[in-house]
Order: structure tokens, then C-alpha cells, then sequence
């Protein structure tokens, strides 16, 4: 029974550390991916609290071009920073103009031991 | 109506020591109607060729009032036509007509519907209020420039042929002579793109760093923050909807446009506001209505100016639209172009005379230079 319940404990111990150790550049990866797809849902997963009412304008930020993708996205994040670096692009069409967005660094933040998006870093 | 035109007979014959009405005639068959507006009941049809007198024009001066007189001075003609359908023979600048300042650009009551006779009854100029002197002269102690326009807006005004010509010295004015000392005074502002005015633009992504110019502008920084701060404009010409339209309700729209509006007063700019052209055949056409019914109340609200493009465009062929039925017609030209008529026939033309004339307007109200 001790060892049951030491296993258990384990167990739980295991899943909350994995849940707190999410690499803030795979959020900001997320998220810009979910930006681009205008899916408000998992950027509201993935947004922090105080960007939480520039959600619908996120999530309408490509709505009047189309073909919308990104590039070469590569994020890197230091242990000990909240910023976090990304090269790359977004590009789209308008038309039959086709327009980018270069990808830059942003700001991450720690919210009940998850990494939230926080806007780009200034 | 005789009597009409036995006082307007007399009224020239008076008048005539003062002023010479110019002479001339219309390039094809066109209508004359009661006022200078198409919502006006036409009076009569003009064939081309025949002389007419301008008498006087509107205060915008793309309309001009015509009449035609017999030997023994009696009027056989009297009404207003688009000063674009009239022949531009180098002897006749608007700066010489007497303006009528009383006369309405439309009669509402003519309109088929509640919400379109409201459109029509918004001035296509708006005047310039008090509340913008104080907005100018509080950019002024921030250290914007009185002589630096901007645009901010989508692909209608991040278009290259509007406002941009007027950093040209190759313009041809043609009647509207009396805008030459406003093209100088902002035409070098405009040398260079904003970085608020992109095409995909909508009034959500102008608050958006993602759609700042990485180049110039700050890590973080939205593209309306980016523009004002890069060029100090103290007037913002700012027209958005043709995009918004198709992904947003009229009331976010409204909201989005408010928080326009009061950064640019709080930061010392001037923002001008534009309703928009739309085919009555587009899906969006009603909805495009209350987009635009919704900026001229946010004008009003906070007695910013408003340019009417909608209400003017409207006479003209497609409502002055491209093919896409969302960009304005370009005349081909890069340069102004207003000594063949164009702004009675191409969208671009006719908002690059609005906006010119709107900033005349700033100009002399606030004594700009």
C-alpha cells in the first residue's frame, strides 16, 4: 500500500513538473502559428493575461489578405530571459500582391507555471 | 420659374460690371440639375458645344452653377453641372467664380432610402471645427510639423497616385487654381510611403506590431504610433473600410475608429476621415452604409473632419471604382491631373481633389502658411 500510494505521489509530482517546463519559443511557435490560422481559441491558450483584450484583434490580424504561411520560423529562447527570438516570415497576398511580415523577438511570461505570449518585445 | 429668371436676369445684368462670368462649353451631352449634386432633379440636358456662363460654384468647387441667355439677356438655362464635364479652355480658374456657401452638395429628402438620405445629407467637405485648432495648436507645442500630412489606411490610400502627386512639380491644375498654394505648402510631405498606410491594412492591424515597417519603426511599436512618431504629422488623412467591411461588424468597426480617432487628438493630429465608395450591386453595399453612416457620426462625435467620397462618387461611372469594385479608378497619369475633367470620371482623381481641397480648407481656417 505504501509503495502504491509513493508511486502515485510520483507520479503526480512527474505530471506537474512536465506541465511547468514547456519551452517558451514552442508558445511563441504556437502561437504565431495559431495567429496565422486565426485560431482564437488556442491563442487564448497561449496569450497572457494582460493581451487578453487584444485578443479579438489578434485573432483578426490576417483576416483581410489570404494565402497566409509562414516561413522558415525558428525560435530560440535563453534560460533566464522572457524574450524570446524568432527569425522568419509571414508571408500573404493581397490582391495579386504578395506582402511579409519578418518575424522579431518577443516577450514571454510565466503565468501559474505556464509560458504565456506577451506581445513583441520592446 | 419666370420670375426666377427675371431676377437672376437682373442679378447679372448688375453684377456684370463686378463680375464676368467665364464662358464655355460641355465636351459631351450632359444633365443640369437644380443644385450641384446628382441627388438634385435635373433641369435640363446641355449639348455639348453650347456656350455657357459659370456664375458661380459650390464650396468644394467640383460643381459649377451654368446658365445660358438669349440675345436680350433673358436666362433659358439655369443649373449646375460636375465642373469636370466642362471644357477647360485655360481662361477660366474657380478662384475668379463666386463661391455659393449656402448651397447644399445634396437633397436627401430625393434619396430611396432612410439610410442613404442620411449619407447625402453629410457635407462632402465638412468645416473645420474650433476643437481642431486646439488639436493643432497642441501638436505644435509637441513639435509636429504644420506642413506634414500623412495617410493612414489600407490599400485605397497606401495607393502611389493618391496624395503622393502632390510631392510632384508637374501638376496640372486646371480650373482649381486657387489649391496650387496647398499642393506646395503639404506636396513635400508626401515624398515619402507611410508606414500606416499598407495595403491588407485594417483599422485592428494598425494597433498591431506585427504590421510595422521592421526597418524603421521601434521593437513593439504599433504602425500609427510608428508613423506619427517618424514623421510629426499634425494632419492624418485616415480612410478605412473597403477591407474591414468584409470581416467586421459596423459597431467594432466604430469602436476600432474611435480609438483611432482619439490617439491622433491626443497625440496633436488631426485626423481626417473619409467614408468610402461602394457598388450598389456588392453583397456589402448595405453594410458598407452603416460603415460609413458610423464615421460620419464618429466625425460629428468629435467634430474631426470628414470628407465624403461616398456622396461625391456616386455620380461618377462606377462610383468611381476599379474592376475589383474596391479600389478607386486611376486616370493612368502619375501626376494631378484636373484640366481634363478627370475627377468627373476616375475615383483616385476625384479623392485626390477632396483631400486636396479638405486640406486647403485646414489651411486657411487655421492660417497654416
Amino acid at each position: 500500500m505504501r509503495i502504491l500510494m509513493m508511486v502515485v505521489a510520483c507520479g503526480l509530482l512527474l505530471a506537474a513538473c512536465a506541465s511547468e517546463s514547456t519551452d517558451p519559443a514552442d508558445v511563441v511557435e504556437g502561437y504565431l502559428e495559431a495567429k496565422v490560422a486565426g485560431d482564437s481559441r488556442a491563442m487564448q491558450q497561449l496569450l497572457c493575461s494582460p493581451m487578453e483584450v487584444d485578443l479579438q484583434r489578434e485573432a483578426a490580424a490576417f483576416t483581410s489578405v489570404t494565402d497566409v504561411s509562414i516561413e522558415d520560423m525558428a525560435c530560440t529562447s535563453t534560460e533566464g530571459s522572457d524574450i524570446v527570438q524568432c527569425t522568419g516570415q509571414i508571408v500573404a497576398n493581397y490582391g495579386a500582391e504578395d506582402t511579409s511580415f519578418p518575424l522579431s523577438s518577443y516577450r514571454v511570461v510565466q503565468e501559474d507555471g505556464e509560458w504565456k505570449w506577451c506581445g513583441e518585445a520592446s | 420659374m419666370g420670375i426666377h429668371y427675371l431676377l437672376l436676369s437682373l442679378l447679372l445684368l448688375l453684377g456684370a460690371s463686378s463680375f464676368e462670368a467665364p464662358q464655355t462649353t460641355a465636351y459631351q451631352k450632359i444633365f443640369v440639375h437644380r443644385g450641384p449634386g446628382h441627388t438634385f432633379h435635373d433641369v435640363a440636358s446641355l449639348n455639348p458645344g453650347l456656350p455657357v456662363n459659370i456664375i458661380e460654384r459650390n464650396r468644394v468647387g467640383n460643381w459649377v452653377r451654368v446658365t445660358r441667355t438669349t440675345e436680350d439677356n433673358t436666362v433659358v438655362l439655369d443649373g449646375w453641372v460636375m465642373t469636370g464635364y466642362l471644357n477647360y479652355d485655360g481662361n477660366f480658374a474657380l478662384s475668379a467664380i463666386p463661391v455659393n456657401e449656402a448651397v447644399a452638395d445634396a437633397e436627401p429628402a430625393n434619396a430611396q432610402y432612410q439610410s442613404t438620405a442620411d449619407l447625402y445629407a453629410v457635407p462632402v467637405i465638412s468645416q473645420v471645427s474650433r476643437a481642431m485648432e486646439g488639436v493643432y495648436r497642441y501638436g505644435q507645442a509637441l513639435g509636429r510639423h504644420s506642413n506634414v500630412v500623412t495617410k493612414v489606411g489600407d490599400s485605397v490610400s497606401a495607393n502611389s497616385l493618391y496624395l503622393n502627386p502632390m510631392n510632384r512639380s508637374d501638376y496640372d491644375l486646371g480650373p482649381y487654381d486657387f489649391l496650387e498654394d496647398t499642393i506646395r505648402f503639404f506636396g513635400p510631405s508626401v515624398a515619402t510611403n507611410s508606414v500606416a498606410s499598407r495595403i491588407g491594412m485594417t483599422t485592428y492591424v494598425i494597433f498591431d506590431p506585427l504590421w510595422a515597417d521592421k526597418e524603421r519603426c521601434e521593437p513593439g511599436e504599433t504602425p500609427l504610433a510608428c508613423e506619427y512618431r517618424l514623421n510629426q504629422p499634425s494632419i492624418a488623412m485616415v480612410m478605412f473600410g473597403p477591407n474591414d467591411v468584409r470581416h467586421m461588424t459596423d459597431a467594432e468597426f466604430a469602436e476600432q475608429m474611435r480609438q483611432i480617432v482619439e490617439i491622433s487628438i491626443e497625440q496633436g493630429v488631426i485626423p481626417v476621415l473619409s467614408t468610402f465608395s461602394v457598388h450598389p450591386d456588392d453583397t456589402l453595399w448595405w453594410q458598407s452604409i452603416n460603415f460609413n453612416l458610423r464615421l460620419s457620426e464618429i466625425a460629428a462625435e468629435y467634430e474631426v473632419p470628414l470628407i465624403n467620397l461616398w456622396a461625391a462618387a456616386r455620380v461618377l461611372p462606377e462610383y468611381g471604382l476599379d474592376e475589383d469594385d474596391i479600389h478607386m479608378a486611376n486616370s493612368g497619369f502619375p501626376n494631378l491631373k484636373f484640366s481634363t475633367g478627370h475627377d468627373a470620371y476616375y475615383g483616385t482623381s476625384l479623392q485626390n481633389l477632396l483631400s486636396i481641397r479638405m486640406l486647403d480648407e485646414i489651411r486657411r481656417t487655421l492660417d497654416l502658411g
